[in-house]
């Protein structure tokens, strides 16, 4: 099978719902190539990007204040966590901003309804499984393709495009008379066939890639985020491949010790960044147009509970990583961590829109006009995108 | 539509070969399953005991206490052979009972109060006896009993880590204030007992509810499990009143008495009782036994039940029969990969279970006891129906087939199994001839109808 088919037949039934649209109006896409990483279960934000600088850091964070000399400092009063050292040359670069104090539009404490809103872009749950990096494919017109790493459909790419899902196999098929015979059994299941025949398109590069990483899993713990990262930037840096990719990594709800340089939380942090680097280091001379954007679905307590961990919080912390990156190193509206700062008296209080970044970030990757980026995130006319961030 | 068929797979977890002439009317069938002692599972030789869990659970947090790496992983040894033979014992259950209709409600309930050993090994020898001890008794019985017993048992108290959370104002609390290691109040177990276990996550409560009922709930927790305990009784539960905070406390409205351990048992009783907890339960039942959008009618009917019987899990489990919707061929639901994997083991009629089926779960994203998140697994088509997921299918199938002597099954005996619509392809597959048995086999397992109930 050649690449082109390859790429079309991973979009199933996404042409058609379009009307094939062969020649197209839309303008000419560029090379843009944007990764969502989803980190599941609440990362920690005020142990990934410290604020050292806040006189009220120590006291509030009590067994978990760092000692800021193990810290990476990235400037205008924030550090990042030591597991993210590896990341500190991205940094001086200038290819890596750090987000704080941001939160998703809707207030919630639970990790079902908080990941509903950050997959889905919408400013309140209703129900709705059609995500926002599927409302971006639709917008560009069926232009580009999407693709999921990860077990099963995540919510931020389910709609009406067809999107290939993808996830290092243990079970890994090969094309034969069997597979054939069931191919015609699966003409007969309107709702199952689209699907079934991507998985077959998608087994061609997925051999490619998973060479040499057996095991790789789901990605949920440090040493499977570099595996991971690098298929992905295999399926992104084919020049007909897919320029939009969800991954997804778990094991972020942190309530008991979390510890600190070193710890649990720590090391999962030092697996994000190695996946980083991993991505840059794969993606070849695509890097140049890839954007990474990391974000999660709540932040954590100010303070540490009863446990050496963190409960379910409000504001809390992102990356976006790339050549494209085009401002300083930290992008936030710090409202202060006293006691009368904080959000209902215990969490960061949140300043920065998910979707103001996400709407820029976007717009810069893919070029998009802010009326487009508005039908991406439905509801957030009055949101001003964040057009600083990607040049 | 063949309604016996539709009662062994929709409600059921899968007709086996035959068994379909033996369901007689379908609808008394299903209704003559509903026997409370159809669901205990014990008295098998092969289940741990209480004592034998908790020394192993001892053991191992005495090993992480010592830091012995080669004591740890004699332990983790120890609990895994737990852990294989509770669920060899249930899977094993799924596969050959002749009341599947009521393992299907064992399922359901387990895994809408699970708990998981996801990053807590030590929640891992304690799930079966979990399932065993805290779902099977009540899963025709009273719900509160049931979330009740499951805020009472080790695995709960361990995985949503109410065993340590300890009110501040308590005497520990107190003792401890400042500089002491983990020490202090955890809103883990109390924010999911509102938000998963019973009103939902619509269900009308505050922040400030869910650190009301975290208080209320300060000192339910376990006792001869954790190396640092003493001996105060026999492993299981223990309300620690040193650790829990004083003072009256109010969740949604309803204020509670300072009264120890019975201000837990109240509010638990409160919460069950809610209209909420009725329509959300409603939902999500219609939502397992009819589509993933069921009709309103359908979940009207499951919450009128459960609100006129104060969460009668019998009755309840009766109106689920009655439902129209339930029995409409233009409804389906796509089995989940433990229901896919159960069905298939049925259908070839397999006598045991090997430890090998907990790893193929594992590669299906759906082990056993092990579900990512306090919520439990899902069970939509978008959930488990990915491109990916249907080739693992097929592969297994195979991989299954090859195993399945010769002289067990005739291929074309899957015919009757499944309602297939436009069966022509499947049916001339099946009989011919020039394709090996196995491969037959396969076919009908791994196809596209074996995939829906």
């Amino acid at each position: 099978m050649n690449r082109r088919g390859f790429v079309q037949g991973m979009c199933y039934g996404g042409l058609a719902t379009l009307g094939a649209p062969l020649v197209s109006l839309a303008r000419v896409p560029g090379n843009g190539r944007f990764v969502f990483v989803l980190l599941r279960g609440g990362l920690d934000g005020l142990a990934t990007v410290v604020p050292i600088a806040d006189p009220a850091y120590g006291s509030i964070r009590g067994r978990l204040a760092y000692d800021p000399d193990e810290l990476l400092p990235i400037g205008e009063g924030f550090a990042l966590a030591p597991g993210l050292a590896p990341l500190s040359e991205l940094a001086a670069g200038g290819d890596l901003v750090a987000l704080q104090a941001m939160a998703i539009p809707y207030r919630t404490r639970s990790h079902f309804d908080g990941q509903a809103i950050l997959e889905t872009g919408l400013d309140r749950p209703d129900g709705s499984s059609n995500g926002w990096l599927n409302r971006l494919l639709q917008v560009m017109e069926g232009t580009r393709e999407g693709i999921a790493v990860a077990a099963g459909m995540p919510r931020s790419m389910s709609g009406s495009i067809g999107v290939a899902t993808w996830s290092p196999a243990s079970l890994g098929a090969t094309s034969d008379a069997y597979i054939e015979r069931l191919h015609v059994l699966y003409q007969r299941d309107p709702i199952l066939l689209d699907r079934f025949e991507a998985a077959l398109q998608l087994q061609e590069v997925a051999t490619e890639a998973t060479a040499g990483m057996a095991g790789a899993g789901q990605g949920r713990r440090r040493g499977q985020m570099a595996p991971v990262m690098r298929a992905t930037a295999r399926f992104l840096r084919e020049p007909d491949g897919p320029n939009v990719a969800a991954v997804e990594f778990g094991g972020w709800d942190t309530h008991t010790n979390q510890g600190l340089a070193g710890g649990s939380l720590d090391r999962l942090l030092a697996g994000l960044a190695e996946g980083i680097l991993a991505y840059e280091a794969e993606s070849g001379s695509s890097w140049s147009d890839t954007t990474i954007v990391v974000m999660t679905e709540f932040g954590r307590t100010a303070r540490p509970n009863g446990t050496g961990g963190t409960d379910h919080g409000t504001a809390g912390a992102g990356l976006v990583v790339g050549p494209g990156v085009a401002r300083g190193p930290v992008l936030t509206d710090w409202p202060g961590l006293s006691g009368r700062e904080l959000y209902e008296g215990r969490d960061l209080r949140p300043t920065l829109d998910t979707r103001a970044v996400l709407k820029g970030v976007v717009m810069g990757v893919f070029d998009l006009t802010a009326t487009q980026a508005n039908r991406v995130f439905p509801g957030s006319t009055d949101v001003r995108p964040r057009t600083d961030l990607i040049r | 539509m063949d309604r016996s068929l539709w009662a062994l797979n929709r409600f059921g977890l899968g007709a086996r070969i035959g068994e379909r002439e033996s369901a007689g009317d379908p609808a008394a069938w299903l209704r003559s399953q509903l026997r409370p002692e159809f669901a205990v599972l014990d008295g098998s030789a092969n289940l741990p005991t209480t004592d034998e869990i908790a020394s192993a659970v001892l053991r191992f947090g005495a090993a992480v206490r010592s830091d012995d790496a080669e004591e740890r992983s004699a332990a983790r040894r120890e609990i895994a052979a737990i852990e294989v033979r509770e669920s060899s014992t249930s899977l094993a259950r799924r596969v050959t009972s002749n009341a599947s209709f009521v393992e299907r409600l064992v399922a359901f309930w387990s895994n809408h109060l699970c708990v998981s050993s996801l990053g807590k090994p030590q929640v891992a020898p304690f799930a079966g006896h979990y399932e065993r001890h805290v779902i099977r008794p009540h899963v025709l019985g009273r719900f509160e009993d049931m979330v009740l017993a499951s805020a009472r048992h080790p695995a709960m108290l361990l995985y949503l880590d109410n065993a340590q959370s300890i009110g501040p104002d308590s005497r520990a609390g107190k003792a401890t204030k400042r500089g002491g290691r983990g020490r202090g109040l955890n809103e883990n177990y109390a924010r999911e007992l509102l938000e998963l276990h019973t009103v939902g996550v619509n269900g009308g409560y505050e922040q400030q509810d869910v650190e009301q009922l975290a208080r209320i709930l300060t000192g339910w927790s376990v006792v001869g499990v954790r190396p640092r305990d003493g001996a105060e009784g026999p492993p299981g539960f223990l309300f620690r009143s040193a650790i829990h905070e004083p003072g009256d406390k109010t969740v949604m409205g309803v204020r509670y008495r300072e009264s120890g351990e019975g201000e837990g048992k109240s509010a638990i009783r409160d919460l069950c009782a809610k209209p909420s907890t009725a329509d959300f339960l409603a939902g999500k039942l219609a939502c397992h036994f009819v589509s993933d959008s069921p009709p309103p009618a359908a979940v009207d009917a499951i919450a009128t039940t459960w609100r006129a019987t104060d969460g009668d899990l019998l009755e309840v489990s009766r109106t689920l029969i009655d439902l129209e919707s339930a029995w409409d061929p233009g409804f389906r639901k796509f089995r989940t990969p433990q229901d896919w994997l159960v069905a298939v083991l049925r259908a070839v009629h397999a006598t045991e279970v090997t430890p090998r089926l907990g790893f193929v779960l594992r590669v299906l994203r759906h082990p056993l006891w092990r579900p990512p998140a306090p919520k439990g697994f899902g069970d939509t088509t978008s959930e488990w129906a990915d491109p990916d997921s249907l080739l693992n299918r097929a592969e297994l199938s195979r991989s299954v087939a090859s195993r399945v002597p010769d002289t067990r099954v005739d291929p074309r005996e899957f015919l009757g199994l499944t309602e297939v619509r436009d069966s022509g392809a499947l049916s001339s597959m099946l009989e011919d001839g020039s394709i090996s048995r196995s491969e037959r086999v396969a076919l009908a397992i791994g196809g596209p109808a074996f995939q829906w109930r």
